[in-house]
């Protein structure tokens, strides 16, 4: 194990200052994510124009720094991503976590991908997987927009 | 047997943990186990298992003698006046259950209330509050002061005419408050309300002596006293448990069963259906006697200066905040970090094999009043050193420097 790769520079810096921590107005979809082991909890806000692209996205919430920079970083990506591009990446690093060693998705630049590559980390931590992924599961919920709440343990 | 050099009674400590000498501060969550007690489960496994109670064969019967010198071994340690007050549950959550089922069964009504307090652990909130649904009981809780203890005058200003039930923890897993048990069931009893304890981590930190506290039940979870998993203790007041009703229906439990009606057994069997935990209540009684080999005393004076220590040495580490300050405190120091969550500090301490709790300790309600997501949280046990919180220390400063804190 090592811990420099868990708390990598960029994880540690969107974890102390996360991008679009806040709420988006006029949101269309939402949906709340929680790790009832930890206590962290997330809510997800998303604006879908006519054209299924995500207008804005945006969350609150608390946790530790993995799941702030996880949100903090997913947030970013998927701003301005049409809907189905959006599913395509969370399932890459959805897929990317759970068992590939790289992304595949041809949507992301390569600095995107050298961002997410760097939440990788939790790989080696079984224990610190869900604080990654919160957040993600709780977008495809928003997405989905079928109104159940995200547990980290059903 | 010496407290000084007990380490070396628990064979986990020999084991490197990811290279690393183990760090084990995670006691209150469960303690390690002495090498007597493991040894005691691979024996009767190997040379003398039968199940008890049932059989009339040999080993069913030296089981059967095994098992109840348990009970006594129990009611002993604890001062309970009678073997039959001692139950055998699978663990402090079935015990807490037990009485929160029987008692709503056949004592508590509509509109009753039951008096709890901020400090309790979920599993002795979650029974009760299945009454609330059941029953339509009302649960009330007494606030903590800000020091993280429940005094005695935020208990009497909750009671109110009808208050049927004060349960209570003995020692909070999260501030290590110590409740003033006796003083609290003197008066409860006085308004005739039942005081039921969460001695989860008040049995394996504080001398127990269950008629001197008075209460009417006592909850034990062994696998915290250095005893096996899967086991809890229920103690019940005499005329408690032979007027509730059983609580779980099966084999042991019964007198005689026939087609248009069943009659139960007597205690302690009324309370124990099914196949018990067979072996782990036979290892208990070695931990028992590890206890009483160490003495009571000593472990209370050991664990008393380990806590002053790492409450004195954390507490010169800036930035490290600690929760509560109760002036009668034992086993548990809780802490959060400016700016690190308790999950980090957790990830980052194991890489050292420090263990360590993070989370809300199944104390949400807690956290909640606290405004705080999480804690971090030290917890001791006989086997504990000084240097333990040395290294606890050492790996916090490690903590900080990769958060860049000062």
């Amino acid at each position: 194990m090592n811990l420099k790769e868990l708390y990598q520079e960029i994880i540690l810096e969107h974890g102390k200052n996360p991008r679009n921590l806040r709420k988006t107005e006029n949101f269309n979809k939402d949906a709340k994510g929680n790790n009832p082991l930890c206590g962290d909890n997330v809510h997800v806000y998303l604006k879908l124009n006519n054209q299924r692209k995500v207008e804005d996205i945006s969350f609150e919430g608390s946790g530790c720094a993995i799941s702030m920079a996880s949100a903090s970083i997913m947030t970013d990506l998927i701003k301005g991503k049409s809907d189905n591009e959006a599913k395509e990446i969370i399932d890459d690093f959805l897929g990317m976590i759970k068992e590939n060693p790289e992304l595949k998705s041809t949507i992301l630049e390569e600095d995107d991908k050298t961002k997410l590559m760097c939440l990788s980390g939790v790989k080696q931590y079984p224990m610190r997987v869900k604080c990654a992924t919160l957040s993600w599961h709780t977008l495809i919920s928003a997405m989905e927009d079928d109104g159940k709440q995200v547990s980290t343990e059903d | 047997m010496n407290i000084d050099n007990i380490k070396k009674e628990f064979p986990i400590f020999d084991e490197k943990i990811q290279n690393n000498d183990l760090v084990y501060l995670d006691s209150a969550n469960s303690s390690q186990k002495p090498k007597v007690v493991i040894d005691r489960i691979n024996e009767f496994y190997t040379k003398e298992f039968s199940n008890v109670g049932r059989s009339i064969h040999y080993l069913a019967v030296a089981a059967t003698n095994l098992y109840e010198n348990t009970r006594s071994s129990v009611q002993k340690y604890i001062n309970a006046k009678d073997k039959n007050e001692i139950v055998f549950t699978k663990g402090a959550t079935e015990a807490l259950n037990l009485v929160a089922n029987t008692l709503g069964q056949k004592y508590l009504n509509e509109g009753d209330e039951i008096l709890l307090t901020e400090l309790e652990h979920h599993s002795n909130y979650v029974p009760w509050h299945y009454l609330r649904k059941s029953k339509n009981i009302k649960i009330n809780f007494a606030e903590i002061n800000e020091d993280g203890e429940i005094p005695i005058e935020n208990i009497e200003k909750k009671i109110t005419p009808k208050t049927k039930v004060i349960a209570i923890n003995h020692l909070s897993n999260v501030t290590g408050a110590i409740l003033p048990i006796k003083e609290i069931t003197e008066i409860a009893h006085a308004k005739d309300i039942i005081v039921v304890v969460d001695g989860c981590q008040g049995a394996p930190h504080l001398k127990l002596d269950v008629q001197d506290l008075d209460c009417d039940f006592y909850a034990i979870s062994c696998h915290k006293m250095y005893g096996p998993t899967g086991l809890g203790i229920l103690y019940g007041k005499k005329k408690w448990l032979e007027e509730l009703p059983p609580y779980q229906g099966g084999g042991g439990m019964i007198k005689e069963v026939k087609k248009d009606r069943i009659t139960y057994g007597d205690l302690p069997n009324k309370y124990e259906a099914g196949t018990m935990a067979t072996a782990q209540v036979i290892a208990f009684d070695k931990s028992i006697k590890f206890l009483e080999s160490i003495g009571i005393e000593n472990i209370i004076k050991h664990e008393k200066e380990l806590i002053e220590y790492g409450q004195e040495i954390l507490k010169k580490n800036n930035s490290v905040k600690l929760i509560g300050n109760p002036k009668n405190k034992g086993g548990v120091i809780s802490f959060t970090i400016e700016g690190v969550h308790p999950h980090d500090i957790a990830t980052i301490l194991d890489e050292d094999g420090v263990a360590i709790r993070a989370g809300h300790h199944c104390c949400q309600i807690l956290h909640d009043k606290l405004e705080i997501p999480a804690s971090a949280r030290a917890s001791v046990g006989v086997y504990n050193t000084k240097s333990d919180f040395d290294q606890l220390n050492e790996s916090i400063n490690k903590c900080k420097k990769i958060f860049d804190l000062k």
